[in-house]
């Protein structure tokens, strides 16, 4: 009898772990996380422009690699996005820096060819990646 | 006198676009919270799109659902996967109007308490609704804040009763937008 309450207990709390693990489950790393795929900004853009339920399916919430040069670089509220010029007049690629992770630096030349890496969201007038980090 | 004609249209034509002056970003700030008795669940996008056509104050708006960072990751997960179906719905808008937007000087700096009215599309439900909108014009430059309520069963997001005292059945979402000169 007293057998069987500790296997209870022990599962019991075994269990509340668990869930509390989960509860608490960390981000995901994106320092060390593998992209899915590398493509170029353009590639990107055009990927979205030409068919987006598509592009949603293929992109979206992957880690994904983009290439591409500096447009613009902005830092509102110590949140930093970088577009990468798509070669259209109209939208490019946002990448937000993550928050979570340290980032070698915080600032880029315009016109610089830049790599992140950061999770696809989906596209409004740009494609956006979110928790992005530069690969050297 | 096909040429006057021309030159009429062409006339017309700078003079429309002269005063369809449009404002824009692609930073709009949203932020959402639940606050029921079990939880508090907090989320913000920094990446929504905004456009405003300075002649009418008509207003398009529009965030991606996935962008909205939670401090919780499994908070995250289930927002996407299981709320909003952020998959098959990557994308909130709102299609609308600033009402009485005619009031605004933009040459002037000042503050304005209006409202805005528009249909309102998340989870791929369209509802008409009305907030009120806060703009503050500076340096030529409006600015805009609106904090409004949202039921989540008016846009068919269901929320399990086993989790139902951990989400608020209205959502508090609050926008904050700086818009800039759409140079063409």
């Amino acid at each position: 009898m007293k057998k069987i309450l500790i296997i209870i207990a022990v599962l019991a709390i075994g269990g509340g772990f668990f869930a509390y693990q989960m509860y608490n489950k960390p981000h995901k790393d994106m320092t060390s996380a593998e992209s899915d795929l590398a493509i170029s900004s353009t590639d990107l853009l055009a990927a979205f422009e030409s068919d987006e339920t598509s592009a949603n399916d293929l992109y979206n919430d992957k880690v994904v690699a983009v290439t591409g040069n500096v447009l613009s670089v902005s830092n509102e509220e110590g949140i930093t996005k970088v577009t990468l010029d798509a070669g259209n007049p109209l939208g490019g690629v946002i990448c937000q820096l993550d928050e979570l992770s340290d980032h070698e630096r915080t600032s880029f030349e315009e016109g610089e060819s830049v790599t992140f890496k950061g999770l696809c969201t989906g596209y409004l007038m740009d494609v956006v990646l979110v928790r992005c980090v530069e690969v050297k | 006198m096909k040429k006057t004609v021309f030159i009429a249209l062409i006339g017309c034509f700078f003079i429309q676009t002269g005063f369809s002056q449009k404002y824009f970003t692609k930073e709009g700030k949203v932020e959402f919270h639940s606050h029921a008795s079990m939880e508090k669940i907090e989320a913000v996008t920094n990446t929504a799109t905004c456009v405003l056509d300075a002649s009418t104050g008509k207003v398009e708006f529009a965030v991606l659902i996935k962008s909205f960072q939670f401090e919780k990751a499994l908070m995250q997960e289930h927002f996407n996967e299981n709320y909003m179906e952020s998959s098959k719905y990557p994308k909130a808008i709102f299609k609308g109007q600033i009402v009485e937007w005619s009031n605004i000087d933009l040459s002037k700096d000042g503050n304005y308490d209006l409202k805005a009215k528009g249909a309102l599309t998340i989870h791929g439900a369209t509802k008409e609704i009305s907030a009120p909108v806060k703009i503050m014009v500076k340096n030529g430059k409006p600015t805009a804040s609106t904090n409004f309520n949202v039921a989540l069963a008016d846009y068919n997001i269901e929320i399990p009763a086993v989790v139902a005292d951990n989400i608020a059945k209205e959502v508090d979402i609050v926008v904050n937008i700086e818009l800039q000169e759409l140079k063409r």
